[in-house]
């Protein structure tokens, strides 16, 4: 339990990363393209923005669930505390998304809270690799 | 004992998450083929809950159609293709056939499925017709299926600016060409020159009557130029005249009274919504219609200046006018309320739009009867601009954000309800039918932003999804 909560933490902060990756290359997409004359409208397809979309909405929060649940069986001291704060963080991301829809500049928080749950995902991983690092050492101290 | 109490809390608390995630999304899944008008809940808008009696069992969408007998006075065929590059045409071009028509007459249309696997319909945008001919997939017709065919009907009564275009999988066969104009004239037409401007964007590129760019507008000076502005996108459009003083002469198919001149600014076509502007050709020959994005139709040369910073505001255009019916004396009063709102959409998890606070199937059916008077307040909290699309009916602004319209009557089958703001609109219930009240950027009706106007004593024998494999969306 401790390695698939590591894993799902693990995963969470490469989400993040992913996201990153999707929202840079939308932009550059839709650069490039306006070489080429095109418009952007309420009807154009981008493959990075589809992507950001399907892993912010579906894949992480799946993720982040997953890892609440898996923490509660987990005993990793601290291990349902830094799942709950991922979890909140999540929360918070997908409404700062959709409150940047009518208030863009609001986008900026959305990123800066990126960085947000990429850290305390990552710190529900060590919370775990400390959990069985400990966990690793008891029988020798026993 | 201490370890099994800790389990037995986790557990619980497993139960306590995903209890009832398990419970919204079972109650969430649509079954694959239903009736649309039970759907969701009635609201009767403090209307009696029953219609009048007819009898038995009321009246059936089917035999709500246009005269049976008559010969027709227009007579198209148009047969859909959809070709290699999953594009769709309508006798092999996309727009397909123009087709006209002079107010008064009886239209026929012969839609033939040559080879479209989903199936297909036309819904004739704006136009009032009879709800049997309406065109809408599950709803008021069996989805056309390969080598099928369908005729539709109808006397054509309004003269003005409308369009055709699928309503069976409509967010990709619409983007994707499978639509046309029609055009309905006055017995005597004035202007001398009566052009379309039917506005498409094809994979990143705005075209006017399917070609991207300027393309040219044959006008010669003092010549009387109308361009009808048809916008067949999903979103907003905007329009203007550079050359020459030009004037909103009709919006959805219906004249503005009293237009004014307007220079130096542009004017709004919604998503769906159709604009006439017009304009008297100056003496040097040069004027323009641009539709945005280097999109336009030019007369002598006319250079591209710059996109008006302004827009026209249609709630204060032209002069007031008799409305022809007393909104104050509204029999039935709804709310149409968009939102957006976490939760499933049968069975998919995110953050749909919402009507009145509910996620599609469970959203309102406006109940009336025919008579009734209708007020209905349309408000949008949900961070974007929503086309609302009423079929079978024209209805009228009588304010925005609690500013009473003070110009022409503003008569619509689509509008623009930006984010944030609030308009009320009234209509004569006077087509009795079952009909879609959707947003017309169709990608959001598939997720849910659809509503229907349902005359209490009509039902439909038609159903969604299905061996027709019905998708009105």
């Amino acid at each position: 339990m401790r390695a698939v909560y590591r894993i799902l933490a693990m995963s969470i902060a490469t989400g993040v990363v992913v996201q990153a990756c999707a929202i840079a290359y939308a932009l550059f997409d839709i650069l490039h393209k306006t070489d080429d004359g095109q418009v952007f409208t309420k009807d154009s397809d981008n493959a990075g923005i589809a992507v950001h979309m399907v892993v912010g909405e579906m894949i992480v929060p799946v993720l982040v669930l997953a890892l609440l649940i898996v923490s509660f069986f987990a005993g990793i001291p601290g291990g349902v505390k830094w799942a709950a704060i991922t979890f909140g963080v999540l929360v918070l991301q997908i409404v700062l998304a959709y409150a940047s829809y009518p208030v863009p500049v609001l986008g900026v928080l959305h990123a800066i809270n990126a960085f947000a749950l990429a850290a305390v995902a990552s710190l529900a991983m060590r919370q775990a690799r400390l959990a069985g690092s400990t966990q690793a050492s008891t029988p020798v101290t026993a | 004992m201490r370890k099994s109490f800790k389990i037995a809390i986790a557990l619980g608390a497993t139960v306590a998450i995903l209890g009832p995630l398990g419970y919204f999304w079972q109650r969430s899944l649509v079954p694959g083929t239903y009736d649309m008008a039970t759907m969701g809940y009635a609201d009767f808008g403090g209307g009696p809950a029953a219609g009048h009696s007819h009898g038995t069992g009321g009246l059936s969408v089917d035999t709500l159609t246009g005269p049976a007998s008559a010969k027709p006075d227009v007579t198209v065929t148009l047969a859909a293709h959809q070709e290699s590059n999953g594009r769709y045409t309508l006798n092999g071009t996309s727009p397909g056939p123009e087709i006209r028509a002079v107010k008064g007459q009886l239209v026929q249309v012969t839609l033939v499925n040559d080879n479209v696997t989903e199936g297909v319909t036309l819904h004739w945008h704006g136009v009032d017709v009879p709800n049997g001919e309406d065109g809408v997939a599950g709803v008021t017709q069996d989805a056309v299926r390969p080598g099928a065919s369908f005729v539709y009907r109808f006397t054509v009564q309004d003269a003005g600016t409308y369009w055709y275009h699928s309503h069976q999988v409509g967010h990709e066969q619409v983007r994707q060409g499978l639509f046309g104009a029609l055009i309905v004239t006055e017995p005597v037409f004035a202007e001398g020159i009566d052009q379309v401007v039917q506005v498409h964007t094809f994979d990143g590129r705005r075209t006017i009557n399917g070609a991207a760019g300027e393309a040219a507008l044959a006008a010669r000076p003092s010549q009387v130029v109308r361009a009808r502005v048809i916008n067949t996108d999903a979103g907003p459009l905007r329009a203007w005249v550079s050359g020459a003083p030009y004037r909103v002469a009709a919006i959805d198919g219906r004249s503005v009274n009293g237009p004014t001149d307007i220079t130096g600014k542009s004017v709004i076509v919604t998503a769906g919504g159709r604009v006439d502007l017009t304009f008297e050709m100056p003496a040097s020959g040069a004027a323009r219609v641009d539709v945005g994005a280097g999109a336009a139709l030019v007369a002598g040369g006319a250079a591209a200046g710059t996109e008006p910073a302004d827009d026209v505001d249609l709630l204060s255009y032209g002069t007031p006018a008799a409305l022809g019916f007393d909104p104050a004396r509204a029999t039935r009063n709804f709310d149409y309320r968009i939102g957006r709102r976490a939760g499933f959409l049968d069975g998919k998890p995110g953050l749909w739009w919402s009507i009145n606070g509910h996620l599609f199937p469970d959203v309102p059916m406006f109940m009336v009867a025919t008579g009734d008077i209708v007020r209905m307040t349309i408000s949008n909290t949900s961070g974007e601009v929503h086309p609302m699309h009423l079929h079978g009916h024209h209805a009228v602004v009588l304010s925005r954000n609690g500013v009473a319209a003070t110009g022409s009557p503003w008569w619509f089958d689509s509008l623009d309800v930006g984010d944030g703001e609030t308009y009320e609109i009234a209509f004569v219930a006077d087509n009795p039918g079952i009909w879609v009240d959707h947003c017309h950027n169709l990608q959001h009706a598939v997720d849910g932003l659809l509503a229907h106007l349902a005359y209490t004593d009509v039902t439909t024998p038609f159903r969604v999804g299905g061996d027709a494999g019905n998708s009105p969306e």
